[in-house]
Formats: structure tokens, C-alpha cells, sequence
């Protein structure tokens, strides 16, 4: 083997240690910057039990329940250099018969609502038409972080998903809950989620919990109007 | 060097050499495995269903164990279908009920329907052990290399080789 | 393994080193010193098993699955783990850098005399500097160490090519046991300090040619394989 090869094996090996060990520094750069988002309102304002088919051809009918909310979170600390996106879901969940309360151990979840905001510096990547997508950009011009995207300010949200159970049978459903999560999805790293406790400079999501509240009766004229549930 | 090649223990110690470095990955590939109970504990994006967040080509590490919490609403899982050789990357949108029975439902963050049509036919919902392991690390690009790889086999014979010839015709 | 038509790149200090290395058993191998090959011995069977352990784990992953043997693959991780860092503590706390380990012609027939182990390193990358530690413990058990550190240019001329004679002289200098064997190498120590530049490049080259011409220039070193070696010591036991 003569030099010219060793020498570009050595370089080489030389920038992964380099790329390898930046990219651990980037990472661990996460755990340095605090994470304090809070929840001001989240909250039902009107919820609704309908029947309907899981698609246009199912002979089937499930009862879904429709559960519109308003929601006032700030999750602005939540990015950083190394934010490409943040996932927010929100879900509604409530315990099955006889099974334990609602809440953490709650044995039936289901995500109602989602979004993902990026980081001004993943939004080429983000899956938009042409003039939303140039919005936008619009709205981030010259910033790599845009701190103001993780202000949520949303009233009497339509949920995206309508949500139903296996048993098909979700009217008078008691001790439901809606709650707030989020899922930080790095450049480079660990995938991170709204922690159960506070850990470090991160601090847990408080009021991420809505008042419990029963699912309806089912609504008789609305039968048959939803086709779809997702 | 290869005159060296002529004293047999000297081309015993090289083999064993370039055999250590194959058998070393493969080992270490292994503990990862064991470590985190999964099959394949680093997995490549091969689809864009869950963009922005994964592109094609990005690595993504797994986790297999539930140590604190079981597999949860909002997690990223990779599963298996019956009958699919492919993996599938989504998150976790439903879970009803608790423990290995736990009814599960998935969709890509970029598609617009849950995953009730990839499963296997008459499957409406995953289990716990349909699930290879949560998404917990990423790293992106790192994986492009497999992807052109498995593209184009004859690369793999080609890297192979030429692996193979530097270790045999170099020591150290 | 040092026959001198074999050229190698001078900028390469692996490959100095390398052929450096191979010329040391063959020449005290033809001084009918008995090499020992416990190390290397022990440093295959560590490797060899490791590498038989993990064609062996991935033989049973590849038959039966990763979930039905997770246990026999955590424990071969761990055997391998163990065999590994064997291998390597052998390699830093056994071998220490050894390229020879074996013993003097004794006085009697098939005698042995004193135990020699040459460990050699090339201590700063990028410098072509050779450094011989020559162990040797005598019959009554006194351990003697001498060090020798020379420049890689002594003995290779300017092609490339590995010239015996200047680097047994170097060796049969320095070590007395080298040196009462092969008393014609062995130049006196006053003379040690000149002696490294009594070989110019040009004699170099001349010896280089000469010894490809199949001159008497390297009578010191068989020309090459084991077989020849081993050969050649029973030629005069």
C-alpha cells in the first residue's frame, strides 16, 4: 500500500471522529438548555358521540366521539439549536370498566388533535403546498430559531381524529381527560417527550390535564355523517 | 508483503486480524442487541411517511425494554407485519387497554390515514410483540451508505474486497 | 521475508518497521539461537477462539432467530467481550512489543543458553527511528537490557530495499549474546558511535546490488521462507 492510500484512509477516519464527536457535543448541548413550557387553558368546549362506518365500504357501525377544545400553551423554550421539530399531540383518555382511574394509568388513550411545528431550519423539509409553504418561510426570514412558533393559541379546535374504542361503544363514557404532550425531535440525538418528573434544567408540563369530563349520550340526527375516523 | 504471507504463523495472526475487526462488528452489533432486546437495534428510514421529522437514510437507534413505562401513545415504534419483510417506522396514535394485550394503532406523521391497511388482513391493531423497538436516538444521513448498498449489491462485493486486500496486503 | 529485491515505500514507517521486524528471527534463527513461539501461540489461540465464538453466534442467530436465543447470544457477547480483553492485555502486558523471544546456542549439543526477547517499537509517528529492547537473562538468572534506538536510513537504501549486513551489525554490536555468535557482525564499542555512519548510501546501495547479484554480502541471512530456516538450523545441530 503506498502513502496516498494510507493518507485518505487516515483523513477520513479523522473527519468521522471529528463529524462523531461534534455531533455528540450538539446533542449533549440539549441537556444544557432549560425547558420550561407551560399550559395556560386546555379544555373541552363542546363534545358530541356519533355513529358512523370505519370507511365508506364497512357494513360495520362504531359510535365516535367528537371532542372539540381550546388550547393556550407556551412551548417556546423548547427550541433550540438542535429543535428540527416539535411534535404536539393531544389526547383524551379515559379508564376501561373496572379497570383503575384516568390519568397516567389511564388504559384507553387516543390521540383527538396533533401538529408539527418546525424549526425555521427543518421548514424546507416540512410536507406543505407551495404558498402555505412560502408563508412559512416568510414568517422565519433570517432566523434559525423561531422561538414565537411554540406559542399555541387555539380556540374551539376541531379534533382531527375522531376517536372510537374496540368495543365500538363510546357514548356515556365517564372520567375522560384530555392532556397535552409533546415530542422534541432533535438534528442530531436523543428523541425526547414531556417528562413525568422534572429532570435537570427540564421541567415537567403542568396543567397539561383538562377537567374530566362524561362523553354525551349518542346523538340521534347526526347518524351516518361521518365517514371517516381519521 | 506478501513474501510474509510464506511464514505461517505470520499469515495466521494477519487472517485472524482482518477476521477480528468482522467478527468485532458483528459482536458489538449483537451486545447492542441484547443490551436493548431488539433484533435490530439501529435501524435505516427507508420511506418519507414520517417527514419532517426521519427522511430517507437517517439512523435511528431502538429501544426494546420497558423498564419505566410501557410503549406509550406518542412514541415512534418500528414493527413487523406478518407476511412483510420490510419494517415499518410510525408513531403510536391509540392504545387500548394495558400489558401485552394492549390494542395498538399507528400512522405515519405525513400520511393522512392510520395504518389499519398496512396491517396484515383482518388485523385491525398492533401488539406488544409485533413492535421491534421505540425510536430513542437519531442520527441523520449516516444510513444513505446502506440504502446505496443494498441499491447496488455489487458495491458490497466491491467494499468488501478492497477491505479485504488492504488488511491482508497491510499489517497494522 | 527480507530478501533485499523485495522493495518497500520508505515513507512508510508500518512497512520499515515490518520488515525490520522479520529480518531479527531470521537472522538469530541462523545463528541457531531457538525461537520460541509461546506468544504468537497464545495470542492465535485467544484470537482464534474469539473469531470461532462469533461464527458460531451468528451460525444459531441465522438458523433460529434473535428471539429464541437471546440468552446463548448475551452470554457468547460476553465470552467475546472476556476473549478480546484477554487478547489485548496478552498484546500490551505479555508481548509488550516482542518480535523475538528465544534462547542462545548452549555450550553443550542442543544446549540451551541464555533467554533473549527483543521488543521493538517505532516510538514517534512520523520518525523514522527504530528502538530495539533487547532482554536478556542469563543462565544464572541476571537480567540485562539493552536499549538500541537507530534511524531506519541505516539500513534501508534509497529504493527501498532492506540491507542485512548493516542491521546485524547493529544488533550483534549492542547485544554481547548476538555478539559472541556472530563475532564477525559484532564491531567494538568504541568504535559503535562511528560505525553508524560507516555505511554511506552509496555503500548501501552497492551492498543492495551485490546481495541481489547473489553475493556473499548477506552469507548471515537465509534467503527467505520457514522452511528454510528451520532448515538451516538442523544443518549444523
Amino acid at each position: 500500500m503506498y502513502s496516498s492510500i494510507v493518507r485518505l484512509q487516515n483523513t477520513f477516519g479523522f473527519f468521522t471522529t471529528v463529524a462523531f464527536a461534534v455531533a455528540c457535543i450538539i446533542a449533549a448541548s440539549d441537556l444544557f438548555s432549560a425547558r420550561t413550557p407551560s399550559v395556560g387553558v386546555l379544555k373541552t368546549t363542546n363534545v358530541q358521540v356519533v355513529r358512523g362506518r370505519p370507511h365508506y365500504y364497512s357494513s360495520k357501525k362504531e359510535e365516535y366521539a367528537i371532542i372539540r377544545f381550546s388550547l393556550d400553551a407556551d412551548l417556546s423554550s423548547l427550541f433550540t439549536w438542535n429543535t428540527k421539530q416539535v411534535f404536539v399531540y393531544v389526547t383524551a383518555e379515559w379508564p376501561s370498566a373496572g379497570g383503575s382511574g384516568s390519568g397516567q394509568n389511564a388504559t384507553n388513550q387516543a390521540v383527538i388533535w396533533d401538529s408539527i411545528i418546525t424549526s425555521p431550519s427543518a421548514d424546507h423539509l416540512a410536507n406543505l403546498g407551495p404558498v402555505a409553504m412560502r408563508k412559512l418561510r416568510r414568517s422565519a426570514a433570517g432566523k434559525s430559531i423561531d422561538p414565537s412558533r411554540g406559542r399555541l393559541s387555539i380556540n374551539n379546535q376541531r379534533p382531527k381524529y375522531q376517536i372510537t374504542h374496540p368495543s365500538s361503544k363510546v357514548a356515556n363514557q365517564e372520567d375522560v381527560v384530555l392532556r397535552l404532550h409533546y415530542n422534541v425531535q432533535p438534528w442530531v440525538g436523543i428523541l425526547t417527550w414531556n417528562p413525568d418528573e422534572d429532570f435537570l434544567k427540564w421541567k415537567t408540563l403542568k396543567g397539561n390535564l383538562s377537567r374530566k369530563f362524561a362523553l354525551p349520550g349518542l346523538k340521534k340526527k347526526d347518524e351516518g355523517k361521518t365517514g371517516t375516523r381519521s | 508483503m506478501l513474501s510474509s504471507l510464506q511464514n505461517p504463523r505470520q499469515a495466521a495472526a494477519q487472517l485472524m486480524n482482518f477476521g477480528l475487526i468482522l467478527s468485532t462488528a458483528f459482536m458489538m452489533w449483537k451486545g447492542l442487541s441484547v443490551i436493548s432486546d431488539s433484533p435490530s437495534p439501529i435501524v435505516v428510514v427507508l420511506s418519507g411517511s414520517m417527514e419532517p421529522a426521519f427522511q430517507r437514510g437517517d439512523l435511528l437507534l431502538l429501544w426494546n425494554r420497558n423498564f419505566f413505562s410501557e410503549t406509550n401513545v406518542g412514541e415512534i415504534v418500528v414493527y413487523n407485519v406478518k407476511g412483510k419483510d420490510i419494517p415499518i417506522v410510525h408513531r403510536v396514535v391509540r392504545k387500548f387497554g394495558a400489558g401485552p394485550q394492549a390494542k395498538l394503532l399507528t400512522k405515519g406523521d405525513n400520511n393522512a390515514a392510520d395504518d389499519t391497511e398496512l396491517y396484515a388482513r383482518g388485523q385491525d391493531y398492533l401488539n406488544r410483540k409485533d413492535i421491534v423497538g421505540s425510536v430513542v436516538g437519531y442520527m441523520p444521513f449516516v444510513g444513505y451508505v446502506t440504502i446505496m448498498l443494498s441499491e447496488h449489491p455489487w458495491l458490497k462485493t466491491v467494499m468488501l474486497g478492497l477491505m479485504g486486500l488492504v488488511v491482508v496486503l497491510q499489517r497494522e | 521475508m527480507a530478501s533485499s529485491q523485495e522493495k518497500i515505500s520508505v515513507y512508510n514507517l508500518a512497512d520499515l518497521k515490518n520488515t525490520t521486524d522479520d529480518a531479527i528471527p531470521n537472522y538469530l534463527n541462523s545463528l541457531h539461537f531457538t525461537q520460541s513461539h509461546r506468544l504468537t501461540d497464545v495470542r492465535l489461540a485467544l484470537g482464534y477462539s474469539a473469531l470461532a465464538l462469533a461464527a458460531a453466534c451468528f451460525a444459531w442467530d441465522h438458523h433460529l432467530g434473535f428471539a429464541a436465543t437471546t440468552h446463548l447470544t448475551a452470554c457468547a457477547v460476553a465470552l467475546y467481550t472476556v476473549l478480546n480483553g484477554a487478547l489485548t492485555a496478552w498484546m500490551l502486558f505479555a508481548e509488550r512489543g516482542a518480535v523475538y523471544e528465544g534462547s542462545a546456542p548452549g555450550p553443550g549439543a542442543g544446549g540451551q543458553g541464555e533467554r533473549v526477547r527483543i521488543a521493538t517499537a517505532t516510538p514517534r509517528r512520523n520518525v523514522p527511528v527504530y528502538e530495539m529492547v533487547v532482554e536478556v537473562v542469563g543462565r544464572d538468572g541476571a537480567r540485562t537490557t539493552a536499549r538500541v534506538s537507530r534511524g531506519f536510513a541505516e539500513w534501508f537504501d534509497g529504493a527501498g530495499r532492506f540491507v542485512a549486513a548493516p542491521f546485524q551489525e547493529v544488533l550483534a554490536s549492542a547485544v554481547p549474546v548476538i555478539g559472541r555468535a556472530d563475532p564477525k557482525r559484532a564491531v567494538v564499542k568504541v568504535e559503535g558511535e562511528d560505525a553508524a555512519a560507516a555505511y554511506t548510501p552509496e555503500m548501501l546501495d552497492m551492498l543492495a546490488r551485490a546481495s541481489a547479484a547473489g553475493s556473499a554480502a548477506e552469507t548471515a541471512t537465509p534467503s527467505g521462507n520457514g522452511g528454510a530456516k528451520r532448515g538451516g538450523r538442523r544443518r549444523k545441530a
